[in-house]
C-alpha cells in the first residue's frame, strides 16, 4: 500500500514511526516548512519531502495518483481538508483521513465525504465515557455508508441482559454481538453465551440502535 | 440582499464598500481590527473582529440568513473552508471563493464553488496589456 502522510508535527512524525516499522508498505510524510523538513529527513531519510500537501501539482509530483491512502494531520483544518478533497477528488484516492482541530468542523468534513475524522477532544471524551457508569455504550468506529457503528459495552448487574444466553436477548436488528471479554479472557460467542455482568462486549450495531443497547445492557435509558 | 465577507484586506473592503454603496446590508469579518481602517468613516456596514470560521462569530453576523458569502481571507484553505462551510451547512446560496492557486481554484470549481484566481486573472490582464501596448507602439 502507498501511504501519504501531510503534515511533519508530532501526530505526523509519531505515525511515520508506526508506519515505518509496517512491512510491505510505502510512505511519504510530506512537511511543508523546509527546517522542520530536513530535520525529520535525517531521522527518517527518504520517505520525507518538503512541500504542500494541500497544492494540488505537489501531490501529483510525489505520485498522489497511486496512493490508497492519505492521511492529512496538520494543525491546520483547512489544509487538511484541502489535501483530503484533492487526494479523492483529483488523484481518487480511496481512502482519506483527517485530522480535526476544531471539533466543530467534524459534521463539515464528513459531509464533504472524507472517510474518517480523527479529533484529540473525540479521543479524550471516549476515555472519559469508559469511566462514567452513565456512559457504558462507547462508540469505537464508524462503519461508513453502512449506517453501523462498533460499540464497546460494560454489561451491568441486573441489567436485562445480565445472566441470559445471547439467543434469548431480543437485540435490535442487524445487531451483532462480536466479542466478548469475561473473567477467562477474550471469546467468540454463539446463541449459548451466557453475559455476566462485568463482561465487556464489542458489538457491531445501527446508529439508530444505541438506546435499545444501552437499555439492554444497564437496564436503564441514557440519563436525561 | 445580506452579504457576509470573510478579509478585509484591499479586495475584501473594496467589494465592501461597493456593496455597502449599493444599498446592500454587508458584515465584513477579519482576525486583525486594524484591517477595518481600510473602510472609510462612511461605511455603513458591520465589522465584526474575529475567524470567519469561527462558527460564533459567524452565528453573530447572521450567516444562516445571509444571501451571498464572500471569502477573500488571505489563506486559500482557510477560503476553502470558510466557504464550503457557508455553503453546506449554513446553506447561503452564493458562495464566492478567492483561490490564488489556479489549480486549487479549478479543482474547488468543480465541486461546486464559485472560484476565481487572482494568479490567473493576473497573468491574463499582463498577457493582454503587453501585446495591446506591443500594437500600439507599433502603430506609433
Amino acid at each position: 500500500m502507498y501511504i501519504i502522510v501531510v503534515g511533519g508535527g508530532i501526530v505526523g512524525y509519531g505515525l511515520a514511526l508506526e508506519l515505518q516499522v509496517l512491512p510491505g508498505h510505502e510512505v511519504t510524510i510530506v512537511e511543508r516548512d523546509n527546517r522542520r523538513a530536513s530535520e525529520l529527513r535525517d531521522e527518517l531519510g527518504e520517505m520525507v519531502v518538503n512541500g504542500d500537501g494541500s497544492e494540488v501539482a505537489f501531490l501529483e509530483q510525489i505520485g498522489a495518483a497511486r496512493a490508497d491512502l492519505l492521511i492529512a494531520v496538520t494543525a491546520d483544518d483547512g489544509a487538511n481538508l484541502v489535501a483530503c478533497q484533492a487526494a479523492k477528488h483529483r488523484f481518487g484516492v480511496a481512502r482519506t483521513i483527517s485530522r480535526v482541530n476544531n471539533p466543530r468542523n467534524e459534521e463539515l468534513f464528513h459531509l464533504l465525504g472524507i472517510d474518517s475524522t480523527i479529533s484529540a477532544s473525540q479521543a479524550v471524551m471516549a476515555q472519559i465515557e469508559t469511566t462514567l457508569p452513565e456512559h457504558t455504550v462507547v462508540p469505537l468506529m464508524s462503519l461508513k455508508g453502512s449506517g453501523l457503528t462498533v460499540v464497546d459495552l460494560h454489561l451491568q448487574d441486573g441489567a436485562p441482559a445480565d445472566g441470559r444466553p445471547i439467543r434469548d436477548i431480543r437485540l435490535p436488528e442487524k445487531a451483532l454481538i462480536s466479542l466478548v471479554v469475561g473473567t477467562d479472557g477474550p471469546k467468540v460467542p454463539d446463541g449459548d453465551t451466557v453475559l455476566h455482568s462485568g463482561d465487556e462486549v464489542i458489538a457491531v450495531i445501527p446508529v439508530d440502535a444505541e438506546e435499545t443497547m444501552r437499555e439492554l445492557i444497564t437496564g436503564r435509558p441514557a440519563a436525561g | 440582499m445580506n452579504v457576509v465577507i470573510m478579509g478585509c484586506g484591499r479586495v475584501g473592503s473594496a467589494v465592501a464598500v461597493r456593496l455597502s454603496n449599493e444599498g446592500h446590508s454587508v458584515s465584513v469579518i477579519d482576525p486583525e481590527s486594524f484591517a477595518f481602517s481600510r473602510l472609510p468613516e462612511s461605511f455603513h456596514g458591520r465589522c465584526v473582529v474575529g475567524s470567519g470560521n469561527d462558527v460564533r462569530i459567524l452565528g453573530d453576523v447572521g450567516i444562516a440568513t445571509a444571501d451571498a458569502f464572500i471569502a477573500v481571507a488571505s489563506g486559500d484553505n482557510r477560503n476553502i473552508l470558510a466557504s464550503q462551510r457557508a455553503k453546506h451547512i449554513f446553506g447561503v446560496a452564493t458562495v464566492v471563493t478567492r483561490v490564488k492557486d489556479p489549480e486549487r481554484s479549478e479543482l474547488f470549481a468543480q465541486l461546486g464553488l464559485q472560484t476565481f484566481s487572482p494568479t490567473t486573472i493576473g497573468a491574463e490582464l499582463a498577457h493582454a496589456a503587453l501585446f495591446s501596448s506591443t500594437t500600439a507602439s507599433v502603430e506609433v
